[in-house]
């Protein structure tokens, strides 16, 4: 209920509060959902609710899936999270016109799925002026989607690629590291296709700003490609992010990060830029020695970072040509605490596993022997079979010991037949197992860390020593000296002692360590 | 986060050993580092986080050692010179201030780490046989005399002599690191935030008691719950106007408990959470939700004593609690806030007891929610961004929040943004809330006359009574009211038999998060809803009889058999990740992944949304096991995350 704080803010379409940070309880026209085909396979849909047949369809503006048709009127005014039939659609006039998406041969289709699906939209917003009420839609006898609401995740799995982008495992690790927190002011270049600036805009989120002056969270986004730009700027829109972002089209490297010349006051950076060396100068707390013609004396230099605050810094490189030099740079200007990491993140399945003679048969089941003592009996058997074979008849061959093999299945036939009849649950049985995905990803990018601490002058550091005067210490704190400790460690031991038994020292020792959390306090000298 | 050391807040101080000191800096106190030297508390307070100081040695006539800030150009010496050397280009003037020449006739022995001795500084061979290293005598002999700290000897014995040419730069640069943490005086202060809270509970602490949660996973857990900051706060009053402001004798208790259950009214932006990591999970939800610090108040250059005397003014209210709150020892702040609150406390209520009855002092606060709570039955509790925590012991372990200046068993509390915004309850209150007594227990109810006769603190004790129960009744109700809009989980518990509980009060398309240090527990879990099982609880044959007819409402408080532990329509999207930043080092010419690393515990991430599905049997369509989709071959679409197409045996498929 950010209702009041929404009334009086600046940008008249930030009335509402971006369905990222507050989706409310139901799916909403012109709102935006994540339809969920399968797993893996999320559309982006901007609900419309269609006034009259729309694009050849009487039921108004329908996302086509392999796993059938959905009007939006379906995916309307339900809760998030709705399991949504698919509806027999009317192609009306559309037949005629062009026909795909109704597909079912797998594969890629989905991705036409999807870029049906927001191209659909698109011309919805063109034109539909049409006065007859859209065709209810029925209900068709199979066929589902799930209707999920807009997160930085599912924005990220399932949003156009324009550039390469950033995914969750590595940019939830980066805004904890970065700090990016309510509040926190963040810059980032480029923009690309915005899958970081949607999950740092989560994280910097503290509120829309009442006012200009109102300074709250806020991600400063910069792209130098002009469609790119655009693109984003569009998009930010319609996401309701208008307040929380601001994307400027610019070559950083050249033009550094302030806003109309004001600083945007960082204390949290990203950049996920070809040469981030470039531009690591323009993020200086004073005019750094290789760009003195940035500024001057009528025009001076400002700092794009928060005076009052470290500034945390990540940089996203795939080569290590490119770490190279950006750390090299970074200790030139200052930065401390540099630390290059990667991340590697693997997706792990889980099967049952169905190994054994005397499986039923079905899909998923390995028919061979569970264990040795399975193989044994089976080979036992047919040893007996084979000398039965013997017996009874003077010549053996080869193709009767296989018709033995088979009379053999077929007992096992019976036993598995015999299985099923008991019960035989095919979603419990077998060992539960554990193994990575099919594909990896095994690298994504570096990520460099660095922090700059603010600048400390002579004034502020006098200050803080005229407040806080030395020389009047009472008591110790931290580390104990030698002596100490081993008084303390005899006092431990005396105790000890007095109880007698070495159970007790035990008993301490776990006391010790059960001990929560005792940091090292303050103890008298 | 604070932009400079506060006093009394705590810090960590790394040490040039790598290791990490956590402590609270106390004012007018000495600070020991142990064998690096120690200094006056004074001189790190209200100075900026991050600086590298060095010990300096004491003056002659003053008692403490003073610090210098060490600039990075100096930290970074060797490696930029190394740099510059490699690129040609020779470094003038500047390098030699940092080189120091052996020619004070001390002779120093440098020795690589099986104690042999690479060089001396006052001859020209090396001497193979010479096995002399410097005993500890010699090194404290060496920083006593004190004509430099540690740095200088190691410059000493690495630069003094040219025989150390013949050793490669990379067995140099490995003893140099060594010895150079060994006895250089630096450390560096840094703000002790959840990150780093967790590195040292990690790395050097106890693992074990965060449940060896890694930077990774928090990151993972926080982002795929979509924890972040939800709005401002919202009263109940504020939802419900027509209760505002009558006072404990307009309305009757009775009118009330019918009104506190009549008013949950479950909005979004509240969180479900379970934590077996002493808090440390709650902590970084906090962090991420921006209620776990309080408020710094924005540079006033030197907040002065006067700020704190001089505040009848709410807009002063911030700074002056959290004044008190960093200046004074523990007793008097909870006075002084008494004394600041009561102010805001309605006249007829003189209680000391403060909990809980403040509103909340965040500086976006609008002044109204600082109006007095007017009767007793009033809800402190925001509506919205707060965290219902579930507690398998009478009381919650969140020790870890001292850290962050909050004390959940603090009847008195000082000022802090986790006291109405943080929820907790015993499982026994969520499910049976009747067999609770605190829940069922009525509060005492006395004539106002009465009240007027009593002393002043069991005055304060019948109101404190009646508000710890109308809180108690709000957690209870509200959370059993369900709609929570996310689930985040760091247990010691079967997550099973979390969720066969907690799944009921997530609203639709909420999301899940469950940490655990192996992945047993969570492939367990992912099996309950697998497409396999999913097929066999729609398929009339196999599913349970009980569930036939049942309404999908009716299906989503399934208890669970041994078949079906829960329902397995009710999650999508199952996924089970873990995740590892591999570190690197990074020097010229010696750039690798590093050599060793913490064991342990990998740690897993099982995520989901909570699906409402559909009422009667739903089929798919779709072949789903088409073509599968050839390895690194590119599509636009959701394989973002470069997963396959989904296999038949897989959990969470189509169907
Ligand atoms: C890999 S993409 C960024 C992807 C983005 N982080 C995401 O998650 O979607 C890099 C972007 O940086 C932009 N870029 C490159 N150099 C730039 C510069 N000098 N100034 C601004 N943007 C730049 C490119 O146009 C490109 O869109």
């Amino acid at each position: 209920m950010n209702q009041k704080s929404q009334h009086n803010t600046m940008a008249p379409d930030s009335s509402i509060v971006s369905p990222f940070l507050k989706p409310g309880t139901v799916t909403k026209p012109h709102g935006l959902a994540i339809v969920q085909l399968s797993r893996d396979n999320l559309v982006p849909v901007y609900l419309q609710d269609t006034k009259g047949a729309h694009d050849g369809y009487a039921e108004g503006a329908v996302v086509n899936t392999r796993y059938g048709s959905f009007p939006h009127s379906t995916l309307i005014g339900v809760p998030w999270g709705s399991q949504i039939r698919a509806s027999n659609v009317d192609t009306g006039s559309r037949g005629r016109k062009r026909k795909r998406n109704i597909g079912d041969e797998g594969g890629n289709e989905d991705a036409e799925d999807g870029a049906g699906a927001k191209q659909a939209n698109k011309e919805e917003v063109e034109g539909n002026d049409e006065q007859v009420l859209p065709k209810k839609a029925t209900t068709a006898s199979s066929g589902f989607v799930h209707v999920l609401p807009p997160t930085p995740e599912l924005w990220t799995a399932s949003l156009p690629h324009r550039t390469q982008v950033v995914y969750t495992p590595d940019y939830s690790f980066i805004l904890h590291r970065i700090r990016a927190r309510p509040g926190t002011r963040l810059i980032e270049a480029g923009a690309g296709s915005g899958s970081f600036t949607h999950a740092s805009v989560r994280a910097c989120y503290n509120g829309y700003p009442l006012s200009d002056t109102d300074r709250k969270g806020k991600v400063f986004s910069f792209e130098y490609h002009e469609q790119r730009f655009q693109k984003m700027k569009v998009e930010l829109s319609s996401h309701g992010l208008d307040g929380l972002v601001h994307l400027t089209h610019r070559d950083v490297y050249k033009d550094g990060f302030n806003v109309n010349g004001v600083s945007p006051e960082a204390e949290a950076i990203f950049l996920d830029l070809p040469a981030p060396w470039e531009a690591l100068p323009h993020l200086s707390r004073s005019r750094p020695a290789s760009k003195q013609s940035l500024g001057t004396e009528e025009n001076p230099w400002v700092s794009p970072l928060n005076p009052r605050k470290s500034a945390h810094l990540c940089t996203f490189s795939p080569c290590i040509e490119q770490v190279t030099k950006t750390v090299s740079a970074m200790r030139r200007l200052g930065w401390v605490n540099i630390e290059m990491v990667e991340i590697c993140n693997r997706r792990i399945q889980v099967f049952r596993d169905r190994v054994g003679l005397n499986l039923p048969v079905e899909r998923g089941a390995n028919l061979t022997p569970a264990n040795v003592m399975e193989a044994v009996a089976r080979q036992a058997e047919i040893e007996e079979r084979f000398k039965e074979h013997a017996r009874s008849g003077p010549s053996t061959g080869e193709m009767e010991i296989d018709e033995d093999v088979e009379a053999d299945t077929k007992d096992g036939e019976a036993i598995r037949a015999a299985a099923a009849a008991a019960g035989y649950k095919v979603w419990k049985e077998g060992k539960l197992i554990t193994k990575g995905e099919a594909e990896v990803k095994t690298h994504t990018s570096y990520l460099v860390f660095a922090v700059l601490p603010r600048e400390w002058s002579e004034k502020e550091e006098a200050a803080a020593s005229a407040r806080w005067p030395c020389g009047g210490e009472e008591k110790v704190i931290g580390a104990l000296n030698k002596e100490a400790r081993r008084r303390e460690k005899q006092k431990v031991h005396e105790g000890q002692k007095k109880k007698g038994a070495k159970k007790s020292m035990e008993g301490a020792a776990i006391a010790a360590l059960d001990v929560p959390c005792k940091p090292d306090g303050v103890r008298a000298s | 986060m604070y932009s400079v050391v506060q006093p009394n807040g705590w810090v960590a101080l790394r040490l040039p050993s790598d290791t990490t000191k956590v402590l609270q800096v106390i004012p007018n106190t000495t600070i020991s580092l142990g064998k690096y030297g120690s200094f006056p508390s004074n001189l790190i307070i209200h100075r900026p986080f991050h600086l590298t100081y060095e010990l300096e040695d004491k003056r002659e006539d003053e008692s403490y050692c003073r610090l210098r800030v060490v600039p990075p150009s100096e930290l970074y010496a060797d490696v930029i010179a190394e740099e510059d050397e490699a690129q040609g280009c020779t470094t003038p003037g500047d390098q030699s201030d940092k080189i120091l020449s052996a020619t004070d006739g001390v002779e120093f022995s440098l020795v690589d780490d099986d104690g042999k001795v690479i060089a001396k500084s006052n001859r020209e061979t090396i001497d193979d046989n010479a096995r002399q290293t410097l005993t500890m005598e010699e090194i404290e002999e060496l920083k006593r005399e004190g004509t430099g700290a540690g740095k200088d000897i190691i410059a000493k014995l690495l630069l003094s002599h040219t025989a150390l040419d013949q050793k490669t730069s990379f067995s140099l640069a490995k003893y140099k690191l060594l010895k150079t943490r060994k006895y250089i005086r630096r450390f560096q202060v840094l703000p002790l935030d959840v990150p780093l809270l967790g590195k040292w509970m990690l790395e050097e602490k106890d693992a074990m008691r965060v449940m060896e949660m890694r930077d990774e996973m928090i990151g993972l857990v926080g982002c795929w719950a979509n924890v972040h900051y939800a709005g401002e706060d919202v009263t109940l009053d504020e939802l419900n106007a027509s209760r505002r402001g009558a006072t404990n004798e307009e309305v009757t208790d009775e009118d009330r408990l019918k009104g506190l259950e009549e008013e949950v009214k479950p909005i979004d932006g509240r969180w479900l959470v379970i934590d077996d990591t002493s808090g440390f999970l709650v902590g970084a939800m906090a962090e991420r939700m921006g209620i776990l610090y309080q408020e710094e108040e924005e540079i006033k250059e030197q907040p002065t004593e006067q700020a704190v005397q001089a505040s009848s003014e709410i807009k002063a209210e911030n700074d002056t609690s959290n004044e008190i709150d960093q200046t004074k020892p523990k007793e008097q702040t909870a006075e002084q806030a008494v004394q600041v609150s009561s102010e805001l406390e309605a006249e007829n209520d003189t209680s000391n007891d403060i909990d809980q009855t403040k509103p909340e002092l965040r500086k976006l606060a609008l002044p109204k929610k600082l109006q007095p709570r007017s009767h007793d039955f009033q809800i402190p509790y925001s509506q919205t961004n707060t965290i219902t925590l579930l507690h398998a012991a009478s009381q919650p372990n969140l020790s870890f929040l001292t850290y962050y200046g909050f004390d959940v068993q603090n009847p008195n509390h000082p000022p802090h943004p986790l006291i109405n915004h943080l929820l907790p309850l015993t499982w026994l209150q969520l499910l049976h809330p009747e067999k609770d007594s605190a829940y069922t227990t009525p509060p005492p109810h006395l004539p106002q006359e009465k009240l007027t006769a009593m002393k002043t603190n069991r005055r304060g004790g019948y109101h404190r009574k009646r508000r710890r129960y109308a809180r108690v009744r709000h957690i209870v109700d509200s959370a059993r009211a369900g709609n929570f809009s996310g689930l985040a989980v760091a247990s010691t518990m079967e997550p099973i038999s979390i969720l066969q509980h907690t799944l009921p009060l997530l609203a639709g398309g909420a999301p899940i998060a469950i940490y655990s240090p192996s992945i047993e527990p969570l492939s367990e879990l992912a099996d309950c809803f697998s497409v396999a099982r999913r097929s066999a609880w729609m398929s009339p044959e196999t599913a349970p009889p009980e569930t036939i007819g049942k309404t999908a409402a009716e299906l989503e408080r399934w208890e669970g058999n041994d078949d079906f532990p829960l329902n397995p329509t009710l999650l999508l999207n199952v996924m089970i990740q873990t995740s590892r930043a591999r570190r690197w080092q990074v020097l010229p010419q010696r750039t690798h992944p590093v050599m060793t690393d913490r064991g342990g515990s990998e740690g897993y991430v099982f995520t989901a949304f909570r699906a409402r599905p559909a009422e009667g049997r739903v089929e798919a369509r779709g072949k789903h096991t088409a073509k599968r989709r050839k390895v690194g071959e590119k599509s636009a679409d959701a394989s973002a995350a470069g997963t396959p197409a989904p296999t038949e045996a897989r959990v969470g498929g189509h169907s």
